[in-house]
């Protein structure tokens, strides 16, 4: 891990055009450039609103539109840098052929690249509070960590499955299937508190409802969610009850991952 | 102690596909069964491959294709892993294996200069201080703020190789990059190769199909023979050695497809052979020496002035000579039958090596051609040479004076005394 981190220093500089590669090359000869980003998470998000107004989700004294945004924030950077990571050696298979870097250089980069669509979905998400009237308290610098965590996170998954990708390619075709089923099981169309309400308070499953909800906080993407919209939104700090499932499972999975990865880059270039 | 090791590399690949998840579990299986698993043929591209190249060497890498030269290099760029065996560099190392990898065609030239200086490790700064020499190298100032998808294949190279070779490493690996660009573009990569190498002092692996380049570049040769190294040492005879393996494997194909010659049926070319200076035939000549070529054809229909060329080529079919009957033999009408044509060379200038003889017959009017066919006989040249023509391919019949005047006389003094 300490390696890791090493090597991420060193090559800061491949890393950081590289990014800039992938942003300038998406945009490019496209008119609305970087817009198009941030796209994915309004759009997300009326649909939502709209299946909302038929159903009816109790989002307590805050608007539903902005709190879905807040949850489709974090949601979509951690989709994206997975879903982007996992593919992320196969699709640079060119460089692995023909020059030595560190390979956990391409999970990376895919994933700092989304954190500069993360960046504008953050200028959105203020103009929605300034519109509805929310000022940001003393709790959203929380958020870096919040951040900080969903990169952990979204690495675990993307190291494991670039290596897999890399000898089959049924990863890249599983990864969408699997994390679109995910978003259900995570806050994002309705928030955690409706699940702990259902579960810890009605105890809904019988003597089952204490272990449902542990399992439902293993997801890390429960906490991370609500944790975002606590800090953010709520002006609370995170619930570390829904955080520490999460938190234990990934700080299990990433060094196996990570590990994974590296013996799996030995033969990168024979078999790709 | 040296700058690059080999000690043992050993490389295999499985042949075929790789073998699906339904295949893996089912191997699973018969292991814990304790049956035979079914397992896939390997390939061993290299094979216990061991040397070691010094500081400032400029190493050439020969062989067939699928010899595992690109695989070598593969190791040691770091891009491959040994299956056994070790690889030690000490030094950084630019690889140039097919320049332009990392171009990408939707950023222009100026962003993929960056971007390719980036991804070979060269730092932004460095890069910033290059960028005119760069772009002036590539010759591409009017189009470097162009979508490299717009540029020509040619221009796309240009650009690759300006920004490698602007790399400052201790050890470059080439792998046949210099047959790139128009022909001034190729001069100026050449010029900076042997700049490098002869100025700079760097340690160069260079791979290539063009023997001469090699030759006339490296001072040591490896060539390598189904993974294995089959000579390794002075540039001449590694490259005569793979020359003959080469003509071999020619004349393997020619005997089983018989491609090598056009003609238009009315001749038939029996044999040709050499005879030494005694009369003997001989399969091999002597520099220097006197002898005879030898053409024996069975003509099917009457021929009308008829003429005989033949020439000398390299086995890289790079012509030498040639020699046709036109002036001194006047043969109006050619019977039906066999017939031999004998030419008597004179002193063969040719320098010891392995040479090709090609051969063409003409008739009537328009001199249409009969026959004509080339790498039809192989022959090698042999003698002792004095070392002051051993380059090349001919012995050049000259001599050294030294014109008495001062300014000579003092030059030479001055030599004499640094």
């Amino acid at each position: 891990m300490i390696k890791m981190v090493k090597n991420l220093y060193n090559y800061r500089e491949l890393i950081a055009a590289l990014v800039w590669k992938n942003i300038v090359i998406r945009y490019k000869q496209s008119y609305l450039g970087i817009l198009w980003a941030v796209l994915k998470p309004i759009m997300l998000m009326l649909i939502f609103t709209l299946v909302r107004s038929f159903v009816g989700i109790d989002t307590g004294n805050i608007p539903y539109p902005i709190l879905t945004f807040a949850a489709l924030l974090p949601w979509v950077f951690f989709q994206e840098s997975a879903s982007e990571g996992v593919n992320s050696v196969t699709s640079n298979a060119a460089l692995i052929k023909k020059i030595y870097f560190p390979r956990e250089v391409f999970p990376i980069t895919a994933m700092v690249t989304k954190i500069v669509e993360l960046a504008i979905s953050f200028g959105i998400l203020g103009a929605m509070m300034i519109y509805y009237k929310m000022m940001p308290t003393v709790y959203s610098l929380w958020v870096p960590i919040v951040v900080f965590y969903t990169m952990m996170v979204a690495l675990g998954i993307s190291f494991f499955g670039a290596a897999i990708n890399v000898y089959y390619r049924d990863m890249s075709q599983a990864l969408p299937v699997v994390l679109s089923l995910l978003m259900y099981g995570s806050p994002v169309m309705y928030p955690l508190s409706l699940v702990h309400q259902k579960l810890i308070v009605e105890q809904a499953a019988g003597h089952w409802s204490n272990n449902l909800y542990t399992l439902y906080t293993l997801n890390p993407l429960a906490g991370i969610i609500d944790s975002f919209q606590r800090v953010m939104l709520k002006g609370l700090a995170p619930d570390f009850e829904a955080l520490y499932p999460g938190v234990v499972l990934t700080l299990v999975i990433l060094p196996f991952s990570y590990v994974f990865f590296k013996r799996a880059e030995n033969w990168f270039a024979d078999v790709i | 102690m040296p700058i690059i090791e080999v000690n043992h590399l050993t490389k295999e690949y499985q042949l075929g596909h790789i073998i699906s998840l339904k295949e893996n579990v089912a191997n699973a299986y018969r292991r814990m069964a304790g049956k035979a698993i079914h397992k896939r043929e390997d390939f061993k591209a290299l094979d216990d491959v061991s040397f070691s190249i010094e500081q400032g060497e400029v190493v050439g890498i020969i062989g067939h294709n699928g010899a595992g030269k690109s695989t070598l290099l593969k190791h040691l760029a770091n891009i491959s892993k040994p299956t056994k065996g070790n690889v030690i560099v000490r030094g950084s190392v630019a690889p140039l294996i097919e320049v332009g990898a990392g171009v990408n065609p939707e950023l222009t030239g100026r962003e993929n200069i960056y971007l390719n200086g980036a991804i070979l490790g060269i730092p932004k700064k460095i890069i910033q201080q290059k960028l005119d020499e760069i772009i002036a190298f590539s010759e591409l100032e009017q189009f470097i703020d162009t979508p490299v998808k717009r540029y020509s294949s040619g221009m796309t190279v240009k650009l690759g190789f300006s920004i490698a070779t602007s790399l400052d490493a201790d050890i470059l690996i080439v792998d046949e990059v210099l047959a790139v660009g128009d022909l001034a573009f190729q001069r100026k990569c050449f010029d900076r190769m042997e700049d490098m190498i002869k100025r700079q002092g760097k340690t160069v692996l260079l791979v290539s199909h063009n023997i001469r380049q090699i030759q006339r570049l490296c001072n040591r040769v490896v060539l390598l023979d189904h993974g294995r190294i089959n000579m390794d040492g002075e540039p001449q005879a590694v490259c005569d050695n793979f020359y003959e393996q080469s003509d071999r494997k020619i004349k393997a194909n020619i005997n089983s497809v018989q491609t090598g010659t056009e003609d238009s049926g009315e001749i038939e070319l029996i044999e040709i052979y050499f005879s030494d200076h005694t009369g003997q035939r001989a399969e091999k000549l002597f520099y220097n020496h006197n002898c005879s070529i030898h053409f024996k054809i069975n003509v099917l229909q009457v021929l009308e002035e008829v003429t005989f060329g033949f020439g000398f080529h390299t086995t890289d079919f790079l012509y030498l000579t040639t020699h046709n009957s036109e002036e001194q033999l006047c043969i109006n009408h050619l019977t039906e039958g066999y017939h031999e044509i004998k030419c008597k060379i004179f002193q063969l200038p040719l320098l010891p090596g392995i040479y090709s003889v090609r051969f063409g017959i003409t008739a009537g009017k328009a001199a249409r051609d009969v026959f004509y066919g080339e790498s039809l006989k192989h022959f090698m040249v042999a003698g002792d040479i004095p070392i002051t023509k051993r380059d090349g391919f001919f012995a050049l019949d000259a001599h050294w004076k030294l014109e008495n005047n001062k300014a000579t006389e003092l030059q030479i003094i001055s030599m004499a005394e640094a």
